[in-house]
């Protein structure tokens, strides 16, 4: 019978080939879900820093204003306070106009 | 998986040197015999892959675990690929031994009635949205389909058939010469590995897929 090596190589290539493109595409289908699922994770990683320094900021902000107004409290008067709570003396207590 | 990568290697380069460097010329049919070093151990490979799609499937149904059915898939995909080199490398083999590319004799007709289940299988995960319902449905296909692999190998027992009976799977001892037989064996063992390497491989993208979509 002839050796028919051909046929062979037709079957061996025809294997390798097969093979080959399905491990290739594995490969790649992997990559590029690795790629997605590391994007993903960073992107969510870059909101949450976001937020956190939204978050940050809106906290400082409230902090500084807590504190101004602590500071605003601690300032000097230059008059003193009224017994009645309004801002203003009562005009019997108020020194004279210049 | 790096390691199982390098094994599969390492097997595929001794299966080739014992194919075309160690294993002779046989007498009857010549040099195209080498064909078998590829057809053979490939549906071996292909039954191996669809057992564990059975197991798989079973193990899915009866527990609803996610990673039960991405076994399921990837070894009845990998299987798929396994019987579809099996059939193709068949065919090139048939035409200078048997004079034709194709006939519709039993063992032919029924590794082809599987290997169609099987791509059934496949169109049935991609045709349905549903994440559960596709892997319920697909499991019950996988299950029916695997059952179909004894009816492929006692074919050639049960009805008169131009493919020949199996040479090593059968009881008794094997009348294959020792170093024809090895060379078999060594390149089952090569793409065993290969197809376990797939499964795995697989696999993983398979739960990739799952967590992009999650």
């Amino acid at each position: 019978m002839p050796d028919n090596w051909s046929f062979v190589a037709a079957a061996y290539g025809l294997a390798a080939v097969v093979f080959i493109a399905y491990g290739r595409w594995l490969r790649r289908r992997e990559h590029e879900l690795t790629a997605l699922s590391a994007s993903r994770a960073h992107s969510q990683a870059v909101r949450s820093d976001n937020t956190q320094a939204v978050r940050s900021d809106n906290s400082q902000a409230v902090r500084s204003d807590n504190s101004q107004a602590v500071r605003s409290d601690n300032t000097p008067r230059s008059q003193p306070l009224s017994e009645t709570g309004h801002p203003r003396p009562e005009p019997s207590k108020r020194p004279p106009l210049q | 998986m790096t390691v199982l990568g390098w094994l599969t290697a390492l097997g595929l380069v001794a299966g080739l040197v014992m194919d075309f460097g160690i294993a002779p010329r046989e007498m009857t049919q010549g040099n195209v015999q080498r064909i078998m070093y590829v057809h053979v151990p490939a549906v071996w490979v292909a039954y191996l892959a669809f057992i564990v799609g059975l197991i798989g499937s079973i193990a899915y149904l009866a527990r609803r675990r996610p990673g039960a059915d991405r076994i399921a898939h990837a070894a009845c995909e990998v299987g798929t690929v396994f019987l579809g080199v099996n059939i193709a490398t068949g065919a090139i083999w048939g035409k200078p031994t048997w004079g034709t590319w194709w006939t519709w004799d039993a063992r032919l007709t029924s590794v082809s009635v599987v290997f169609v289940m099987f791509l059934a299988y496949l169109l049935l995960r991609g045709a349905i949205d549903d994440e559960e319902r596709a892997a319920r449905y697909s499991a019950v296909l996988g299950i029916v389909a695997a059952l179909n692999i004894p009816l492929v190998h006692f074919s050639v027992y049960w009805w008169r058939t131009l493919h020949q009976p199996p040479s090593l799977l059968k009881p008794g001892s094997s009348t294959m010469p020792p170093v024809i037989l090895t060379a078999l064996l060594v390149s089952f063992a090569a793409l065993a590995l290969l197809g376990a390497y797939f499964i795995v491989r697989r696999a993983r993208v398979l739960a990739l897929e799952q967590e992009a979509l999650a």
